[in-house]
Protein backbone atom coordinates (compact mmCIF):
# COMPACT_ATOMS: atom_id res chain seq x y z
CA UNK A 1 0.00 0.00 0.00
CA UNK A 2 2.77 2.35 0.83
CA UNK A 3 4.52 3.48 -2.36
CA UNK A 4 1.63 5.86 -3.02
CA UNK A 5 1.13 6.60 0.67
CA UNK A 6 4.79 7.60 1.11
CA UNK A 7 4.36 10.49 -1.30
CA UNK A 8 1.92 12.04 1.20
CA UNK A 9 4.73 12.42 3.76
CA UNK A 10 7.24 15.05 2.63
CA UNK A 11 9.70 14.20 5.40
CA UNK A 12 10.16 10.63 4.14
CA UNK A 13 12.00 12.11 1.14
CA UNK A 14 14.78 13.44 3.32
CA UNK A 15 18.38 12.47 2.72
CA UNK A 16 20.74 12.81 5.67
CA UNK A 17 24.50 12.68 5.05
CA UNK A 18 23.85 11.05 1.71
CA UNK A 19 21.66 8.33 3.24
CA UNK A 20 17.96 8.06 2.59
CA UNK A 21 15.99 8.55 5.79
CA UNK A 22 14.68 5.26 7.17
CA UNK A 23 12.34 6.43 9.93
CA UNK A 24 11.71 3.60 12.39
CA UNK A 25 10.79 5.58 15.49
CA UNK A 26 7.05 5.68 14.94
CA UNK A 27 6.35 4.52 18.48
CA UNK A 28 7.84 7.83 19.67
CA UNK A 29 5.95 9.92 17.17
CA UNK A 30 4.66 9.39 13.66
CA UNK A 31 5.41 11.47 10.61
CA UNK A 32 2.64 13.79 9.39
CA UNK A 33 1.09 13.77 5.95
CA UNK A 34 1.00 17.08 4.09
CA UNK A 35 -2.78 17.28 4.49
CA UNK A 36 -2.42 17.50 8.27
CA UNK A 37 0.17 20.26 8.05
CA UNK A 38 -2.00 22.09 5.49
CA UNK A 39 -5.02 21.94 7.80
CA UNK A 40 -3.12 23.60 10.65
CA UNK A 41 -1.74 26.25 8.28
CA UNK A 42 -5.22 26.89 6.92
CA UNK A 43 -6.50 27.57 10.43
CA UNK A 44 -3.76 30.11 11.14
CA UNK A 45 -3.91 31.83 7.77
CA UNK A 46 -7.62 31.83 6.98
CA UNK A 47 -9.62 31.28 10.14
CA UNK A 48 -7.54 32.39 13.07
CA UNK A 49 -9.82 33.29 15.98
CA UNK A 50 -10.51 31.91 19.44
CA UNK A 51 -13.16 29.23 19.91
CA UNK A 52 -16.36 29.28 22.03
CA UNK A 53 -16.03 33.05 22.55
CA UNK A 54 -16.70 35.49 19.77
CA UNK A 55 -20.05 36.42 18.25
CA UNK A 56 -18.31 37.25 15.00
CA UNK A 57 -18.08 35.15 11.87
CA UNK A 58 -14.43 34.14 12.13
CA UNK A 59 -14.80 32.84 15.67
CA UNK A 60 -17.84 30.82 14.65
CA UNK A 61 -15.86 29.27 11.77
CA UNK A 62 -13.01 28.36 14.11
CA UNK A 63 -15.46 26.95 16.66
CA UNK A 64 -17.20 24.86 13.99
CA UNK A 65 -13.90 23.52 12.64
CA UNK A 66 -12.70 22.73 16.17
CA UNK A 67 -15.94 21.12 17.35
CA UNK A 68 -16.34 19.08 14.17
CA UNK A 69 -13.19 17.20 15.18
CA UNK A 70 -14.92 16.13 18.38
CA UNK A 71 -17.56 14.48 16.24
CA UNK A 72 -14.90 12.81 14.11
CA UNK A 73 -13.23 11.36 17.21
CA UNK A 74 -16.60 10.23 18.56
CA UNK A 75 -17.27 8.26 15.35
CA UNK A 76 -13.64 7.08 15.07
CA UNK A 77 -13.74 5.29 18.42
CA UNK A 78 -17.47 4.64 18.46
CA UNK A 79 -18.30 6.72 21.55
CA UNK A 80 -21.96 7.31 22.44
CA UNK A 81 -21.78 11.09 22.54
CA UNK A 82 -19.53 14.05 21.85
CA UNK A 83 -19.92 14.83 25.54
CA UNK A 84 -17.58 11.91 26.22
CA UNK A 85 -14.71 13.30 24.12
CA UNK A 86 -12.35 15.61 26.02
CA UNK A 87 -9.43 17.35 24.37
CA UNK A 88 -6.22 17.30 26.39
CA UNK A 89 -2.62 17.95 25.48
CA UNK A 90 -1.77 14.27 25.21
CA UNK A 91 -2.12 10.80 26.69
CA UNK A 92 -0.11 11.83 29.74
CA UNK A 93 -2.49 14.66 30.58
CA UNK A 94 -5.51 12.45 29.89
CA UNK A 95 -4.32 9.89 32.43
CA UNK A 96 -3.34 12.54 34.95
CA UNK A 97 -6.82 13.98 34.59
CA UNK A 98 -8.41 10.63 35.51
CA UNK A 99 -5.99 10.05 38.39
CA UNK A 100 -6.53 13.56 39.77
CA UNK A 101 -10.22 14.01 39.17
CA UNK A 102 -11.67 10.51 39.47
CA UNK A 103 -8.89 9.01 41.57
CA UNK A 104 -8.63 11.77 44.12
CA UNK A 105 -12.34 11.45 44.99
CA UNK A 106 -12.88 7.72 44.74
CA UNK A 107 -9.75 6.18 46.19
CA UNK A 108 -9.44 5.71 49.92
CA UNK A 109 -6.86 4.31 52.28
CA UNK A 110 -6.44 0.57 51.80
CA UNK A 111 -8.05 0.47 48.33
CA UNK A 112 -6.19 -1.35 45.59
CA UNK A 113 -4.97 0.31 42.39
CA UNK A 114 -3.48 -2.03 39.80
CA UNK A 115 -1.27 -1.51 36.75
CA UNK A 116 0.84 -3.90 34.70
CA UNK A 117 4.59 -4.36 34.48
CA UNK A 118 4.62 -3.23 30.85
CA UNK A 119 3.16 0.25 31.38
CA UNK A 120 4.72 3.41 30.01
CA UNK A 121 5.57 5.88 32.79
CA UNK A 122 2.49 7.88 31.72
CA UNK A 123 0.23 5.04 32.83
CA UNK A 124 2.32 4.05 35.83
CA UNK A 125 3.50 7.09 37.74
CA UNK A 126 0.10 8.87 38.05
CA UNK A 127 -1.35 5.70 39.68
CA UNK A 128 1.70 5.04 41.82
CA UNK A 129 1.56 8.60 43.14
CA UNK A 130 -2.21 8.49 43.67
CA UNK A 131 -1.75 5.32 45.73
CA UNK A 132 0.99 7.01 47.71
CA UNK A 133 -1.13 10.09 48.42
CA UNK A 134 -4.12 8.05 49.50
CA UNK A 135 -2.37 5.26 51.36
CA UNK A 136 -3.81 2.84 48.80
CA UNK A 137 -2.22 -0.46 47.83
CA UNK A 138 -0.38 -0.36 44.50
CA UNK A 139 -0.28 -3.69 42.68
CA UNK A 140 1.67 -4.60 39.56
CA UNK A 141 0.45 -7.40 37.31
CA UNK A 142 3.62 -9.28 36.36
CA UNK A 143 4.47 -10.78 32.97
CA UNK A 144 5.32 -14.17 31.51
CA UNK A 145 8.79 -14.93 30.14
CA UNK A 146 7.72 -13.71 26.70
CA UNK A 147 6.52 -10.48 28.34
CA UNK A 148 2.77 -10.97 28.01
CA UNK A 149 0.41 -10.52 30.95
CA UNK A 150 0.72 -13.57 33.20
CA UNK A 151 -2.76 -15.14 33.58
CA UNK A 152 -1.90 -16.22 37.16
CA UNK A 153 -1.01 -12.64 37.99
CA UNK A 154 -4.26 -11.40 36.49
CA UNK A 155 -6.13 -13.87 38.73
CA UNK A 156 -4.15 -12.78 41.77
CA UNK A 157 -4.93 -9.10 41.21
CA UNK A 158 -8.59 -9.79 40.33
CA UNK A 159 -8.99 -11.44 43.72
CA UNK A 160 -7.89 -8.16 45.33
CA UNK A 161 -10.86 -6.39 43.68
CA UNK A 162 -8.95 -3.27 42.62
CA UNK A 163 -10.87 0.00 42.51
CA UNK A 164 -8.92 0.99 39.40
CA UNK A 165 -7.01 -1.12 36.90
CA UNK A 166 -4.89 0.74 34.34
CA UNK A 167 -3.54 -1.19 31.39
CA UNK A 168 -2.10 -0.38 28.00
CA UNK A 169 -3.64 -1.73 24.83
CA UNK A 170 -0.20 -2.22 23.36
CA UNK A 171 3.26 -2.07 24.92
CA UNK A 172 5.53 0.63 23.57
CA UNK A 173 8.58 -1.48 24.44
CA UNK A 174 7.65 -4.96 23.26
CA UNK A 175 4.75 -4.39 20.90
CA UNK A 176 2.67 -6.89 22.92
CA UNK A 177 -1.07 -6.49 22.34
CA UNK A 178 -3.16 -7.03 25.47
CA UNK A 179 -6.55 -8.80 25.38
CA UNK A 180 -8.38 -5.73 26.69
CA UNK A 181 -11.98 -6.86 26.13
CA UNK A 182 -11.64 -10.07 28.14
CA UNK A 183 -9.59 -8.32 30.83
CA UNK A 184 -12.11 -5.49 31.07
CA UNK A 185 -15.02 -7.94 31.33
CA UNK A 186 -13.35 -9.78 34.20
CA UNK A 187 -12.34 -6.64 36.08
CA UNK A 188 -15.82 -5.17 35.68
CA UNK A 189 -17.16 -8.27 37.45
CA UNK A 190 -15.20 -7.31 40.56
CA UNK A 191 -16.21 -3.66 40.33
CA UNK A 192 -13.01 -2.12 38.95
CA UNK A 193 -12.90 1.03 36.87
CA UNK A 194 -10.89 0.08 33.77
CA UNK A 195 -8.51 2.66 32.27
CA UNK A 196 -6.94 1.88 28.88
CA UNK A 197 -3.82 3.63 27.63
CA UNK A 198 -4.06 3.45 23.84
CA UNK A 199 -1.18 5.82 23.07
CA UNK A 200 0.47 3.07 21.01
CA UNK A 201 -2.60 0.99 20.29
CA UNK A 202 -4.50 3.73 18.49
CA UNK A 203 -1.97 3.65 15.63
CA UNK A 204 -2.12 -0.09 15.01
CA UNK A 205 -5.58 -1.31 14.20
CA UNK A 206 -9.22 -0.56 14.66
CA UNK A 207 -9.59 0.77 18.19
CA UNK A 208 -13.23 1.22 19.14
CA UNK A 209 -15.02 1.19 22.47
CA UNK A 210 -17.07 -1.74 21.28
CA UNK A 211 -13.99 -3.82 20.50
CA UNK A 212 -12.31 -2.86 23.78
CA UNK A 213 -15.27 -4.11 25.81
CA UNK A 214 -16.61 -2.71 29.07
CA UNK A 215 -13.86 -0.18 29.70
CA UNK A 216 -14.42 3.15 31.48
CA UNK A 217 -11.67 5.44 30.23
CA UNK A 218 -9.53 5.55 27.10
CA UNK A 219 -6.54 7.84 26.54
CA UNK A 220 -4.52 8.50 23.39
CA UNK A 221 -2.52 11.17 21.57
CA UNK A 222 -2.80 12.79 18.17
CA UNK A 223 0.90 12.73 17.39
CA UNK A 224 1.23 8.96 17.19
CA UNK A 225 -1.58 8.86 14.66
CA UNK A 226 -0.15 11.28 12.08
CA UNK A 227 -1.64 14.31 13.85
CA UNK A 228 0.08 17.32 15.45
CA UNK A 229 1.86 17.14 18.81
CA UNK A 230 0.25 18.71 21.87
CA UNK A 231 -3.21 17.21 21.39
CA UNK A 232 -4.66 14.20 23.13
CA UNK A 233 -8.02 12.63 23.84
CA UNK A 234 -9.66 11.41 26.97
CA UNK A 235 -12.76 9.35 26.44
CA UNK A 236 -14.81 8.44 29.49
CA UNK A 237 -18.26 7.04 30.15
CA UNK A 238 -20.63 9.98 30.46
CA UNK A 239 -22.05 8.85 33.80
CA UNK A 240 -18.56 8.82 35.33
CA UNK A 241 -17.47 12.11 33.76
CA UNK A 242 -20.65 13.79 35.03
CA UNK A 243 -19.78 12.91 38.62
CA UNK A 244 -16.14 13.95 38.38
CA UNK A 245 -14.95 17.36 39.58
CA UNK A 246 -12.96 19.57 37.17
CA UNK A 247 -9.27 18.87 36.69
CA UNK A 248 -8.25 22.46 36.08
CA UNK A 249 -10.33 25.55 36.69
CA UNK A 250 -10.41 28.87 34.86
CA UNK A 251 -11.73 30.07 31.53
CA UNK A 252 -14.17 28.12 29.30
CA UNK A 253 -14.92 25.45 31.91
CA UNK A 254 -17.31 27.58 34.00
CA UNK A 255 -21.00 28.37 33.58
CA UNK A 256 -21.13 31.00 36.32
CA UNK A 257 -18.48 32.63 38.48
CA UNK A 258 -19.57 34.38 41.64
CA UNK A 259 -17.40 36.15 44.18
CA UNK A 260 -17.09 33.16 46.44
CA UNK A 261 -18.09 30.16 44.37
CA UNK A 262 -18.45 29.02 40.78
CA UNK A 263 -20.48 26.59 38.75
CA UNK A 264 -19.07 24.33 36.07
CA UNK A 265 -19.79 24.24 32.39
CA UNK A 266 -21.36 21.07 31.01
CA UNK A 267 -19.46 18.14 29.48
CA UNK A 268 -17.05 18.08 27.80
CA UNK A 269 -16.12 21.73 28.46
CA UNK A 270 -15.97 21.16 32.21
CA UNK A 271 -12.61 19.48 31.60
CA UNK A 272 -11.25 21.93 29.03
CA UNK A 273 -10.00 24.98 30.88
CA UNK A 274 -8.29 27.70 28.86
CA UNK A 275 -7.76 28.17 25.13
CA UNK A 276 -7.04 24.78 23.57
CA UNK A 277 -4.54 23.96 20.82
CA UNK A 278 -7.06 24.90 18.13
CA UNK A 279 -4.73 24.41 15.16
CA UNK A 280 -3.56 21.10 16.63
CA UNK A 281 -7.09 19.80 17.07
CA UNK A 282 -8.03 20.84 13.52
CA UNK A 283 -4.86 19.10 12.27
CA UNK A 284 -5.84 16.01 14.23
CA UNK A 285 -9.18 16.05 12.45
CA UNK A 286 -7.31 15.97 9.13
CA UNK A 287 -5.20 13.09 10.44
CA UNK A 288 -8.32 11.10 11.36
CA UNK A 289 -9.68 11.71 7.84
CA UNK A 290 -6.37 10.55 6.41
CA UNK A 291 -6.29 7.36 8.48
CA UNK A 292 -9.92 6.60 7.58
CA UNK A 293 -9.04 6.98 3.89
CA UNK A 294 -6.22 4.47 4.27
CA UNK A 295 -8.48 2.19 6.27
CA UNK A 296 -7.58 0.89 9.69
CA UNK A 297 -8.18 -2.75 8.79
CA UNK A 298 -5.97 -2.37 5.73
CA UNK A 299 -3.26 -0.71 7.84
CA UNK A 300 -3.41 -3.54 10.36
CA UNK A 301 -3.07 -6.29 7.79
CA UNK A 302 -0.23 -4.47 6.01
CA UNK A 303 1.63 -4.00 9.30
CA UNK A 304 1.17 -7.68 10.11
CA UNK A 305 3.17 -8.48 6.96
CA UNK A 306 6.02 -6.27 8.13
CA UNK A 307 5.87 -7.88 11.58
CA UNK A 308 6.01 -11.35 10.08
CA UNK A 309 8.95 -10.44 7.89
CA UNK A 310 10.97 -8.85 10.70
CA UNK A 311 10.23 -11.71 13.12
CA UNK A 312 11.35 -14.24 10.50
CA UNK A 313 14.51 -12.36 9.61
CA UNK A 314 15.51 -11.70 13.21
CA UNK A 315 15.76 -15.45 13.71
CA UNK A 316 18.69 -15.40 11.28
CA UNK A 317 20.62 -12.69 13.09
CA UNK A 318 22.77 -14.39 15.73
CA UNK A 319 23.31 -12.72 19.10
CA UNK A 320 20.12 -10.65 18.91
CA UNK A 321 17.67 -10.84 21.78
CA UNK A 322 14.17 -9.75 20.82
CA UNK A 323 11.97 -8.69 23.72
CA UNK A 324 8.47 -10.09 23.71
CA UNK A 325 6.67 -12.84 21.84
CA UNK A 326 7.91 -14.21 18.52
CA UNK A 327 4.41 -14.84 17.13
CA UNK A 328 2.90 -12.25 14.85
CA UNK A 329 -0.63 -12.40 16.27
CA UNK A 330 0.43 -11.26 19.73
CA UNK A 331 2.25 -8.13 18.66
CA UNK A 332 2.47 -4.93 16.67
CA UNK A 333 5.49 -3.92 14.52
CA UNK A 334 7.52 -2.65 17.47
CA UNK A 335 10.81 -4.48 17.98
CA UNK A 336 13.08 -3.91 20.97
CA UNK A 337 16.36 -5.66 20.52
CA UNK A 338 19.46 -6.12 22.62
CA UNK A 339 22.64 -7.30 20.96
CA UNK A 340 25.15 -9.11 23.10
CA UNK A 341 28.20 -6.97 23.73
CA UNK A 342 26.81 -3.88 21.99
CA UNK A 343 25.32 -1.06 24.04
CA UNK A 344 21.97 0.19 22.75
CA UNK A 345 23.27 3.72 22.30
CA UNK A 346 26.28 2.60 20.31
CA UNK A 347 23.94 0.54 18.15
CA UNK A 348 21.60 3.49 17.66
CA UNK A 349 24.47 5.75 16.60
CA UNK A 350 25.65 3.05 14.18
CA UNK A 351 22.14 2.75 12.72
CA UNK A 352 21.86 6.55 12.52
CA UNK A 353 25.03 6.54 10.42
CA UNK A 354 23.10 4.39 7.92
CA UNK A 355 20.19 6.86 7.99
CA UNK A 356 18.06 4.63 10.25
CA UNK A 357 16.22 6.44 13.06
CA UNK A 358 15.52 4.20 16.03
CA UNK A 359 15.00 4.85 19.72
CA UNK A 360 17.61 3.70 22.21
CA UNK A 361 17.09 3.77 25.93
CA UNK A 362 14.54 2.67 28.47
CA UNK A 363 11.50 3.82 26.44
CA UNK A 364 9.91 5.49 29.50
CA UNK A 365 9.34 2.06 31.01
CA UNK A 366 11.80 1.85 33.92
CA UNK A 367 9.74 -0.68 35.90
CA UNK A 368 9.86 -3.14 32.98
CA UNK A 369 13.50 -2.54 32.09
CA UNK A 370 14.64 -2.92 35.70
CA UNK A 371 12.75 -6.19 35.96
CA UNK A 372 14.46 -7.43 32.79
CA UNK A 373 17.83 -6.24 34.07
CA UNK A 374 18.38 -4.26 30.88
CA UNK A 375 19.63 -0.68 31.12
CA UNK A 376 18.60 0.05 27.55
CA UNK A 377 17.44 -1.52 24.31
CA UNK A 378 17.26 -0.38 20.73
CA UNK A 379 13.72 -0.14 19.41
CA UNK A 380 12.61 -0.10 15.79
CA UNK A 381 8.93 0.70 15.35
CA UNK A 382 7.20 0.62 11.98
CA UNK A 383 4.19 2.39 10.57
CA UNK A 384 1.99 1.75 7.54
CA UNK A 385 4.16 4.08 5.45
CA UNK A 386 7.29 2.06 6.05
CA UNK A 387 8.09 -0.46 3.34
CA UNK A 388 9.69 -3.89 3.18
CA UNK A 389 12.86 -2.35 1.80
CA UNK A 390 13.24 -0.40 5.05
CA UNK A 391 12.62 -3.54 7.08
CA UNK A 392 15.38 -5.25 5.07
CA UNK A 393 17.74 -2.29 5.60
CA UNK A 394 17.13 -2.55 9.35
CA UNK A 395 17.85 -6.29 9.43
CA UNK A 396 21.00 -5.90 7.34
CA UNK A 397 22.22 -3.09 9.59
CA UNK A 398 21.76 -5.29 12.66
CA UNK A 399 23.91 -7.94 11.00
CA UNK A 400 26.54 -5.37 10.04
CA UNK A 401 26.59 -3.94 13.54
CA UNK A 402 27.98 -7.16 14.92
CA UNK A 403 30.98 -6.95 12.64
CA UNK A 404 31.30 -3.26 13.38
CA UNK A 405 31.34 -3.69 17.13
CA UNK A 406 33.31 -6.94 17.34
CA UNK A 407 35.79 -6.55 20.22
CA UNK A 408 37.76 -8.48 22.76
CA UNK A 409 37.47 -7.09 26.25
CA UNK A 410 40.64 -7.24 28.29
CA UNK A 411 40.55 -4.93 31.32
CA UNK A 412 43.90 -3.70 32.58
CA UNK A 413 44.81 -3.66 36.28
CA UNK A 414 44.41 -0.55 38.39
CA UNK A 415 47.70 1.24 38.77
CA UNK A 416 48.93 3.70 41.34
CA UNK A 417 49.83 7.29 40.64
CA UNK A 418 53.38 7.62 39.41
CA UNK A 419 54.04 10.94 41.03
CA UNK A 420 53.11 13.10 38.07
CA UNK A 421 52.26 16.65 38.89
CA UNK A 422 50.96 19.65 37.03
CA UNK A 423 48.08 19.83 34.66
CA UNK A 424 48.30 18.17 31.23
CA UNK B 1 33.54 -0.37 7.98
CA UNK B 2 34.51 -1.05 11.56
CA UNK B 3 34.17 0.73 14.87
CA UNK B 4 37.85 1.66 14.55
CA UNK B 5 37.25 3.34 11.18
CA UNK B 6 34.63 5.65 12.65
CA UNK B 7 35.70 6.21 16.23
CA UNK B 8 39.41 5.57 15.90
CA UNK B 9 41.93 3.18 17.40
CA UNK B 10 42.31 5.07 20.68
CA UNK B 11 38.62 5.02 21.61
CA UNK B 12 38.32 1.38 20.58
CA UNK B 13 41.36 0.50 22.67
CA UNK B 14 40.02 2.19 25.82
CA UNK B 15 36.63 0.56 25.28
CA UNK B 16 38.14 -2.89 24.82
CA UNK B 17 40.75 -2.52 27.53
CA UNK B 18 39.38 -0.03 30.02
CA UNK B 19 42.14 1.26 32.30
CA UNK B 20 41.62 1.35 36.05
CA UNK B 21 38.46 -0.72 35.82
CA UNK B 22 37.43 -2.11 39.19
CA UNK B 23 37.51 -1.26 42.86
CA UNK B 24 40.36 0.29 44.78
CA UNK B 25 41.14 -0.68 48.34
CA UNK B 26 39.94 1.76 51.00
CA UNK B 27 38.76 4.52 48.68
CA UNK B 28 38.27 7.98 50.15
CA UNK B 29 35.06 8.29 48.20
CA UNK B 30 32.92 6.25 45.83
CA UNK B 31 30.38 8.21 43.83
CA UNK B 32 27.62 6.84 41.60
CA UNK B 33 26.77 8.45 38.29
CA UNK B 34 23.67 7.61 36.31
CA UNK B 35 22.35 8.81 33.04
CA UNK B 36 18.64 8.04 33.18
CA UNK B 37 18.13 8.66 29.48
CA UNK B 38 20.40 5.90 28.23
CA UNK B 39 20.88 3.79 31.33
CA UNK B 40 24.63 4.37 31.56
CA UNK B 41 25.83 3.83 35.10
CA UNK B 42 29.31 4.32 36.51
CA UNK B 43 30.80 4.21 39.97
CA UNK B 44 33.96 6.29 40.31
CA UNK B 45 36.29 5.62 43.24
CA UNK B 46 39.07 7.91 44.39
CA UNK B 47 41.82 7.56 46.95
CA UNK B 48 42.87 11.03 48.03
CA UNK B 49 46.15 11.44 49.90
CA UNK B 50 46.77 14.29 52.34
CA UNK B 51 43.03 14.95 52.29
CA UNK B 52 43.29 17.40 55.17
CA UNK B 53 46.28 19.27 53.74
CA UNK B 54 46.24 22.40 51.61
CA UNK B 55 46.94 20.31 48.52
CA UNK B 56 45.09 16.98 48.59
CA UNK B 57 46.43 14.59 45.93
CA UNK B 58 44.61 11.95 43.93
CA UNK B 59 46.58 8.79 44.48
CA UNK B 60 44.22 6.38 42.76
CA UNK B 61 41.11 6.64 40.66
CA UNK B 62 39.08 3.78 39.23
CA UNK B 63 35.67 3.15 37.78
CA UNK B 64 33.16 0.38 37.33
CA UNK B 65 29.88 0.25 35.54
CA UNK B 66 27.92 -0.38 32.44
CA UNK B 67 27.55 1.89 29.53
CA UNK B 68 28.15 2.55 25.91
CA UNK B 69 31.60 2.59 24.34
CA UNK B 70 31.92 6.36 24.59
CA UNK B 71 30.97 6.45 28.26
CA UNK B 72 33.40 3.66 29.18
CA UNK B 73 36.30 4.87 27.02
CA UNK B 74 35.93 8.36 28.43
CA UNK B 75 35.89 7.05 32.01
CA UNK B 76 38.99 5.02 31.27
CA UNK B 77 40.90 8.03 29.93
CA UNK B 78 39.77 10.18 32.82
CA UNK B 79 41.08 7.80 35.48
CA UNK B 80 44.48 7.81 33.78
CA UNK B 81 44.60 11.57 33.51
CA UNK B 82 43.68 12.62 37.03
CA UNK B 83 45.94 10.28 38.92
CA UNK B 84 48.87 12.02 40.50
CA UNK B 85 47.22 15.39 40.22
CA UNK B 86 46.00 17.58 43.02
CA UNK B 87 42.30 17.72 43.74
CA UNK B 88 42.27 21.31 42.50
CA UNK B 89 43.97 20.41 39.22
CA UNK B 90 41.55 17.56 38.66
CA UNK B 91 38.55 19.84 39.18
CA UNK B 92 40.04 22.31 36.69
CA UNK B 93 40.56 19.52 34.18
CA UNK B 94 36.97 18.32 34.61
CA UNK B 95 35.65 21.82 34.01
CA UNK B 96 37.91 22.33 31.00
CA UNK B 97 36.81 19.01 29.47
CA UNK B 98 33.14 19.87 30.06
CA UNK B 99 33.59 23.19 28.27
CA UNK B 100 35.45 21.55 25.40
CA UNK B 101 32.78 18.88 24.90
CA UNK B 102 30.07 21.50 24.98
CA UNK B 103 31.63 23.28 22.05
CA UNK B 104 34.33 25.62 23.38
CA UNK B 105 37.55 25.92 21.37
CA UNK B 106 41.12 26.32 22.67
CA UNK B 107 40.27 25.56 26.27
CA UNK B 108 43.32 26.18 28.48
CA UNK B 109 44.57 23.14 30.36
CA UNK B 110 43.47 20.63 27.74
CA UNK B 111 45.50 18.93 25.02
CA UNK B 112 45.14 20.79 21.69
CA UNK B 113 43.18 19.24 18.83
CA UNK B 114 46.40 18.20 17.12
CA UNK B 115 48.00 16.71 20.23
CA UNK B 116 48.60 12.97 20.37
CA UNK B 117 47.06 12.62 23.82
CA UNK B 118 44.34 9.94 24.02
CA UNK B 119 41.80 12.48 25.25
CA UNK B 120 41.79 14.18 21.83
CA UNK B 121 40.01 11.11 20.45
CA UNK B 122 36.95 12.10 22.49
CA UNK B 123 36.74 15.55 20.92
CA UNK B 124 35.37 13.87 17.79
CA UNK B 125 32.27 12.83 19.73
CA UNK B 126 31.13 16.43 19.52
CA UNK B 127 29.77 15.62 16.09
CA UNK B 128 27.22 13.33 17.80
CA UNK B 129 25.55 15.90 20.07
CA UNK B 130 23.31 13.38 21.83
CA UNK B 131 26.35 11.37 22.84
CA UNK B 132 28.21 14.20 24.58
CA UNK B 133 26.54 13.38 27.86
CA UNK B 134 27.88 9.82 27.52
CA UNK B 135 31.40 11.21 27.36
CA UNK B 136 30.78 13.48 30.36
CA UNK B 137 29.17 11.02 32.78
CA UNK B 138 32.33 9.76 34.52
CA UNK B 139 33.71 13.28 34.73
CA UNK B 140 30.67 14.78 36.42
CA UNK B 141 30.65 11.79 38.76
CA UNK B 142 34.28 12.38 39.72
CA UNK B 143 33.48 16.05 40.30
CA UNK B 144 30.77 15.03 42.77
CA UNK B 145 33.25 12.72 44.51
CA UNK B 146 35.83 15.50 44.81
CA UNK B 147 33.35 18.19 45.81
CA UNK B 148 31.92 16.16 48.65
Amino acid sequence: MNEIVRKDFPNLERVIDGKKLCYLDNASTSQRPKKVVDATIKYYTQMNANVHRGVYHLSQEATDAFESVRGKIERFIGASSEREIIFTKGTTESINLIASSYGEHHINKGDVIAVTRMEHHANFVPWQQLAKRKGARFEIIELTSDLRLDPKEVDRVLALRPKIVAVSLLSNVTGVVNPISSLAARFKMVGSVVVVDAAQGIAHGEVTIERLGPIDFLAFSSHKLCGPTGVGILWGREALLEKMPPYQVGGNMISHVGDFDSEWNELPHKFEAGTPDIAGVIGFGAAIDYIETQGRVRIESYEAKITEYVLDELKNVPGVRLLGPAEVHHRAPIFSVAIEGVHAHDLATFLDMQGISVRAGHHCAHPLMMKLGLPATCRASFSFYNNMEEAAIFIQALKDSQVFFARKVKPTPITQAQGKRGIV
Amino acid sequence: MSYRDVFGEILADHYESPRNFGKIDHPTKVEQGYNPLCGDQVAVSVLVKDAESACPMIDQCSFEGEGCSICLASASMMTELVKGHSREEALQLIEAFRQKMQGAENVPGLPSDTSEEDLVALYGIRRFPVRIKCALLAWTTLKKALDA
